[in-house]
């Protein structure tokens, strides 16, 4: 029992952590300086610490209980389509339409530049 | 005698040196017009800052978001306008606004001009001075929804302009690890963002989307 609780209190604190945190609507992870360093210096590392950032803001918003942020779902699927990976690529950007359906013109926007540049 | 006192206090309480209004006064056509999916333009750069236009236009998706609103990925944005020969947020600026609805879906845009981009790093603080004048315009009626044209300072030293708050919890993440320069930036150019983002009414994503309208904003008098 001692050490159950003591197991809690002390996730608790690594969880919590001693810096104290606002709750936002959306959980972003390092997004801003991934895009920033992507945006000033696109070079295959900045393009992969944005991606691996990407997919981490998708596996962590619903553990905090939020949805995974605008946009998150399109920019991977977006970079995934750059990279000829069709399926998956489309498939998150279906998933984007399904938890934001205000995205359906962009989306569709976006799959017609891709269809249109395949040609 | 009483009475010349009493307007003498009147007068200061109503002269002071800021004035407040509320959400609701302050952007009427936003509670109106509900906007869902924003489109934000690459800004017009106009400080000396030649980084500034990268570090605003990554670090303003993060706050927009979080006030509740669809912020549309400005990467990909980039990319199609690009696609169309539109390079230059000048030319983007004679495109019909209806235009970024048909397009895009847009409800409304984001035009931006960074008039002023100041960035100090002393050994263990730095500080961002942002003056931008940011308009938020309806695509669907082509109305101005919420402005912005204030200076904004944010450091790592947690004495802002007048906010508290999370520039003491920037400030602890920025001096606790000393890191570039860069790294240090980009949480404060999205803080003042965030910053400038203070008076613009909830989105639907937000928890208290539609019940600010009587939250106090700052009212400082135009420069």
């Amino acid at each position: 029992m001692k050490a159950t609780a003591g197991i809690c209190l002390l996730s608790g604190l690594l969880i919590g952590g001693c810096v104290p945190s606002k709750d936002t609507t959306f959980y972003w992870g390092d997004y801003s300086q991934t895009l920033y360093d992507f945006t000033k210096d696109p070079t295959e590392e900045t393009l992969a610490a944005h991606k691996e950032q990407l997919l981490l803001i998708i596996k962590e918003s619903p553990n905090r209980g939020k949805r995974v942020p605008p946009g998150v779902y399109a920019e991977y699927g977006y970079i995934l389509l750059k990279e000829g990976k069709e399926k998956e690529g489309l498939g998150y950007l279906n998933m984007e339409m399904g938890i934001y359906p205000e995205a359906l013109i962009f989306i569709t926007r976006i799959k017609d530049e891709y269809a249109r540049g395949k040609k | 005698m009483k009475t010349i006192i009493s307007l003498a206090a009147v007068a200061l309480l109503v002269s002071g040196c800021t004035n407040y209004t509320t959400k609701g006064e302050f952007a009427p056509n936003v509670y109106d017009e509900r906007p869902k999916a924003i489109l934000v333009l690459p800004p017009i750069n106009k400080s000396t800052a030649a980084d500034a236009k990268e570090y605003y236009i990554t670090t303003i998706t993060e706050p927009l978001s979080n006030s509740g609103y669809y912020v549309l990925p400005t990467e990909i944005v980039n990319d199609i306008l690009k696609q169309e020969g539109l390079f230059d947020t000048e030319t983007m600026l004679a495109i019909p606004l209806q235009k970024f609805n048909e397009y895009f879906g847009a409800d409304a845009v984001l035009f931006v001009t960074i008039e002023k981009w100041d960035t100090q790093f002393l050994l263990t603080s730095g500080s961002v001075t942002v003056m931008a004048t940011c308009e938020l315009k309806s695509t669907h009626t082509g109305e101005s929804l919420w402005y912005y044209d204030k200076e904004v300072t944010v450091n790592t030293s947690g004495t802002t302009g007048g906010m508290g708050g999370w520039a003491g919890l920037i400030s602890q993440v920025v001096t606790t690890a000393v890191e570039t320069a860069t790294q240090d930036y980009v949480p404060l150019a999205r803080n003042a963002n965030e910053k400038i983002l203070e008076s613009l009414p909830y989105g639907l994503y937000h928890a208290k989307f539609d019940q600010d309208r009587g939250t106090k904003i700052e009212l400082k008098e135009k420069k």
